[in-house]
């Protein structure tokens, strides 16, 4: 038997071989948000309903019912000032049915007695929406097929919430049922009724697929935002319709939402029962049909129908048979499988670390050395190392390689040497073994090194660094078992191979010649890339150097071995505020759980192509995504072309991820996302997804700064926001008379997103930014996942001196801390008395007013004068009062990855400006407002107004 | 023969070589394009080709691999752009102008790729810049299957003129 390769490596599901028991049923009530205990908390009604839809396996399923309950749980639990309306949406429009329509997530948690009663026969599957969407008025009798529905729910997007999910068997083609009412179109006018900023953390517009789509009636069995979400969640059925549109179709992939497995629900299928399609080998996932009395399964992507494994019933563990339908990957839309034999080149590579030290004069002097050494050592507890594999190996830089073998802790005479070779055009391994030594048998040697390392150099007086060369050997010591290398230095390579030359000049910043500095200056960094790419080696770079040091071309290393850049310029460990920082995110960035030896591919439905892939990785077919390392914090983009007509109601991508974790196993990580088909263009628009479009237009805009210069990507990026502008208003703008722009609710912070995108710091145009800065920023933007990237592009303000007097404070039923209402980044937001916090997600500002009264900076620093106050990279004092210790928490809070549902090691360093203090810094504070006038870029006004003439003109 | 009919007979194979070399280009190019979509879209391609379990999997991940084909091609696009650039210096010697004409628009674009260092394809972006490589190496197989018959004929026009001189 024959079998198309799944991630490459794929095969047929294998026999059920290594049977171990199956710990999804004990956790799967427990996990799942929206699982039979969760629900039983809102009412017991509910339950009854959810119960009914459960174990009555052949009815009907309510799969956008699951959609809307991940999309509320999205960044977690929803800040309560997402739920109160007075901070919602501006309060001098409440007419407005667009304000009021959008906020699906908002309005509080009612009680959804109210469908309830009207279920006439819940055993049958009728279900209510999930609690925390309210959809008042709405007749839960609506004909499902009516799309819209209008005059129903006239005022309420809640509409598209209601499914009724009649107890049709589930063998009905898919073809044949009805479609789903589509979510309402609101437009609004974006001069009359600005945009604010609290938009930005309302969760995608529901994505209503049409009832029993799902084979299972979970609530999970879509696929939330936070692991992938669609620019489109309707989806146009031919090509021509798209391109009409001129929207974007692309996934927005984030496989991971935290940095560790416990941190993450995601169920784990051990029984090692693969079932996949023999065609296109998708995966077995909760949007299939069963036929044949459950003998075989129709695969959702291409039609085929399949053998349904016979192990897929039986549990191997307790020796009977199971349900069926508990199974999780046709109840979660989101599954791990561990992968049999069929999926391995080769046995399971353990975790391999290689620390590439500068240990040149530079690095010495600014305690880079020593404080690298000191958090690894720090951290030895906290690299994964569960199946005592974990290797590591140092390696010290200067102008020559500086090899220690370090021996094993049995061994008790051996000592640790350093063996320099300094021939740089051949270097070889001066030893055969000892240089790369499993952690768990070497361990106290090691710790004896990582003490003594920063003395052996503590008088190196060299300076130049041979970092290149120092690659080539490291990627030889470690291309057979593959792994990470991890570069920490703060020199430009400057000998022996890849060396690099000080290229930066002052004069070209701001000019056509400026895009040349951002691209790569030698090609070693790029053919060594792919190298490292082949053997499954991943290097990650620290970059610290306080003068030019080409993160350009440097970069390009991460990039393509799926790793990341991180720079901090103008490093110095003296500064309690820089050494921490760093030694955080290194000791996180260590603790992380990556995967290795990982590929990506993505599937659809028959009819769609996936035509292109953003992100840190080396394309190693058309489809084929490869990653030495599969890292924890990054998000991928990948574009989908409509090739065939689609003539099915909804559509399904799936993304899987087949990786080695970092114990030793082989797993694969699958994600389903359906989206209901249209032909409408007013259903597209009211369906997209803004913050799904910034994300893809910012990776696009990095390819294009990158490829042929900043003023084409910034052009690009006006000309695109003017095109949709214009096919809104010629297409679905109607009546709309008056000089106003015309755009969907739901679409309304996409002008100042972009505008945000064009002054953001990688791409503004400006002759003050050094090119290693917009290098830098430059990788964030095209990694970074979309929560954070939001914030990097329209940071978040935050008023303190007047917040809301919960602000600060746990919330009651949550127990996290309430934020004060995000304001828009203008300085009329900015009142002189006041003390705000502006936060990009890599850096906050606390901004104090010129006339803040000495009371607030008492309380705040405790200090009794304005003068003592610090500015500059800081924290703020822990006082006893209470006002002080709401602003800590606000400030800590504002800087919790986990709340927003992504993985991330970054801790922001915190400034703290006064608006009548250092210039330089407070200058930086207010590029962050976006939307001022600034330098040689407009404001928001403006920029609306540029917008309106060439809309309407 | 005459020294014209034997330039002409020389272009003719170099030009022979050229046509081979892009139709070789051409191949490759859709070869690589062919694997990732016989596997997606077309998947009755994609199963048929594949080998059972037991076979190593690494076989299955490379078929046309970015990497060695950027390798391969790669070797071949100096060369092509300097038999081309010899062709057309030979022309200008002999004063043969019309062909020297025709020529130059290839002849300075070989040139200016070259200059800007942007000739040898790049593994890392071959997938996103296929679509580009390749309109590239039809309109240059276009030019070189005119140039064949154009060099032909010439030839053929100035051995007919030896015959009869």
């Amino acid at each position: 038997m024959s079998a198309p390769p799944g991630e490459g490596y794929g095969q047929f599901p294998g026999p059920d071989q290594g049977q171990q028991a199956h710990p999804d049923q004990p956790q799967y009530g427990e996990q799942q948000p929206g699982s039979p205990h969760d629900v039983a908390a809102h009412g017991k009604k509910k339950k009854r309903g959810y119960a009914a839809g459960a174990f009555d396996v052949g009815s009907g399923a309510n799969a956008a019912v699951g959609g809307q309950l991940q999309g509320a749980n999205q960044f977690g639990i929803p800040p309560p000032q997402q739920v109160a309306p007075q901070y919602g949406y501006p309060s001098n429009e409440p007419q407005q049915p667009a304000a009021q329509g959008y906020q699906y997530p908002g309005q509080g948690y009612g009680a959804p007695q109210q469908q309830q009663q009207q279920q006439q026969q819940p055993a049958y599957g009728y279900q209510a929406p999930e609690p925390g969407y309210q959809a008042p008025g709405v007749q839960a009798a609506g004909v499902p097929g009516a799309p819209g529905a209008p005059g129903v729910a006239g005022l309420t997007q809640g509409m598209g919430n209601m499914q009724i999910g009649a107890g049709q068997p589930q063998q009905q083609p898919q073809g044949q049922a009805p479609r789903a009412a589509m979510n309402q179109l609101y437009p609004t006018d974006l001069i009359n009724q600005p945009f604010n900023a609290t938009e930005l953390d309302l969760p995608p517009p529901p994505i209503n697929l049409p009832p029993n789509s799902s084979v299972t009636p979970s609530p999970d069995s879509n696929c939330p935002p936070r692991y992938m979400r669609s620019t489109l969640n309707a989806v146009p059925t031919t090509h021509s319709v798209l391109k009409k549109s001129k929207l974007p179709f692309a996934l927005i992939i984030q496989p991971y939402g935290t940095l560790h497995d416990d941190e993450d629900n995601v169920p784990v299928i051990q029984d090692q029962v693969i079932s996949r399609c023999r065609r296109c080998r998708t995966y077995i996932n909760p949007y299939v049909t069963f036929l044949d009395h459950g003998h075989r399964w129709r695969c959702n992507m291409c039609n085929l129908s399949n053998d349904v494994p016979q192990a897929f019933d039986w549990d191997a563990a307790s020796q009977q048979s199971v349900d069926r339908w508990q199974r999780a990957e046709l109840n979660h839309s989101v599954v791990e499988f561990v992968a049999p034999q069929e999926y391995m080149v080769r046995p399971p590579q353990p975790l391999v670390y290689l620390f590439l030290f500068d240990v040149s004069y530079s690095s010495v002097a600014n305690g880079l050395l020593a404080t690298s050494a000191r958090t690894i050592l720090d951290s030895l507890n906290r690299i994964p190392n569960a199946d005592r594999r974990t290797r590591l190996g140092f390696l010290g830089v200067d102008t020559s390689l500086h090899y220690f073998s370090i021996p094993k802790d049995s061994d008790e005479n051996a000592e640790t040497s350093q063996l320099v070779v300094s021939d740089l055009d051949e270097p070889f391994l001066p030893v055969p073994h000892d240089l790369l030594v499993p952690l768990s048998e070497s361990r106290q040697s090691i710790e004896k090194f990582l003490q003594k390392l920063p003395e052996m150099f503590q008088n190196n007086q060299t300076n130049g660094s041979c970092m290149g060369s120092a690659l080539r050997s490291g990627h030889k010591l470690i291309s057979a078992l593959g792994g990470k290398i991890v570069v920490l230095t703060s020199s430009l390579p400057t000998i022996g191979e890849g060396k690099l030359e000080h290229r930066d000049d002052k004069k070209v910043l701001g000019t056509s010649k400026e895009s040349a500095l951002l691209q790569t200056s030698n090609s070693f960094y790029k053919s060594f890339a792919v190298e490292c790419s082949k053997n499954q080696v991943s290097v990650d770079m620290f970059l610290f150097s306080s003068q030019y040091q080409d993160v350009a071309s440097l970069s390009n290393l991460p990039r393509y071995t799926g790793g990341q850049t991180w720079f901090y310029p103008g490093w110095h460990a003296s500064r309690p505020e820089d050494a921490l920082k760093f030694a955080s995110e290194f000791s996180d960035f260590l603790s992380s759980e990556i995967g290795l030896e990982a590929v990506l591919r993505v599937r659809g439905t028959t009819g769609l192509r996936m035509n292109a892939f953003y992100g840190n990785f080396f394309n190693r077919s058309s489809d084929l995504c490869a990653f030495p390392a599969f890292p924890r914090d990054q998000c991928y983009v990948v574009e989908v072309a409509i090739d065939e007509n689609l003539s099915k109601n909804y559509i399904c991508l799936q993304a899987a991820v087949l990786h080695t974790t970092c114990n030793g196993e082989r797993r694969i990580r699958v994600m389903t996302l359906a989206l209901p088909t249209t032909t409408t263009m007013s259903d597209i628009y009211a369906s997209a997804d803004q913050v799904a479009i910034t994300t893809y237009f910012t990776h696009k805009a990095v390819e294009r700064a990158l490829g042929n210069g900043l003023d084409a990507a910034r052009d690009a990026i006006q000309s695109k926001i003017t095109e949709l502008l214009q096919v809104f208003k010629k297409e679905l703008g109607g009546g709309s008379m008056g000089g106003g722009i015309q755009f969907p609710a739901n679409m309304r912070a996409l002008p100042i997103l972009f505008l945000g995108l064009m002054k953001h710091v990688g791409l503004r145009k400006s002759s003050q930014i050094p090119t290693d800065i917009r290098s830098a920023s430059l990788c964030l933007l095209s990694t970074l996942p979309a929560p954070l990237l939001m914030r990097y592009i329209y940071p978040r303000l935050y008023s303190l001196h007047d917040m809301p007097d919960n602000a600060g404070t746990p919330d009651e039923e949550t127990g996290q801390i309430v934020l004060p209402p995000a304001l828009n980044l203008s300085s009329e937001k900015l009142v002189s008395y006041g003390l705000y916090l502006i936060d990009d997600g890599q850096n906050q500002f606390l901004w104090i007013g010129r006339d803040t009264v000495p009371q607030l900076l008492a309380d705040v620093f405790g200090v009794q004068d304005r003068k003592e106050v610090a500015v500059g990279k800081s924290r703020v004092p822990e006082l006893d009062g209470d006002f002080n210790e709401r602003v800590r928490a606000v400030v800590q809070k504002s800087r919790d990855h986990r709340a927003l549902g992504v993985g991330s090691v970054i801790v922001p360093h915190l400034y703290i400006v006064k608006e009548d203090g250092e210039p330089g810094l407070k200058l930086w504070a207010q590029t962050l407002l976006v939307e001022d006038r600034a330098d040689q870029s407009v404001s928001a006004g403006q920029w609306l107004g540029m917008l309106r003439e060439k809309v309407n003109y | 023969m005459s020294g014209e009919a034997w330039l002409f007979l020389l272009a003719v194979l170099v030009n022979a070589v050229n046509l081979f070399l892009q139709v070789f280009f051409t191949i490759m190019y859709s070869d690589l394009e062919w694997y990732a979509t016989s596997i997606t879209s077309s998947p009755r391609l994609g199963s048929a080709r594949l080998p059972g379990p037991g076979l190593p999997c690494r076989a299955l991940v490379d078929y046309t691999n970015p990497i060695d084909l950027c390798k391969n091609l790669n070797k071949y696009i100096i060369p092509e752009a300097a038999v081309h650039g010899f062709l057309t210096f030979l022309f200008l010697i002999n004063g043969y102008w019309v062909p020297l004409i025709l020529n130059l628009p290839l002849l300075g674009w070989n040139a200016n790729k070259i200059i800007n260092n942007t000739h040898f394809l790049d593994a890392t972006e071959i997938f996103r810049k296929l679509n580009v490589h390749k309109k590239e190496s039809f309109f240059k197989l276009g030019f070189h299957l005119v140039m064949f018959f154009f060099y032909l004929y010439s030839m053929i026009v100035a051995l007919i003129r030896d015959e009869s001189s």
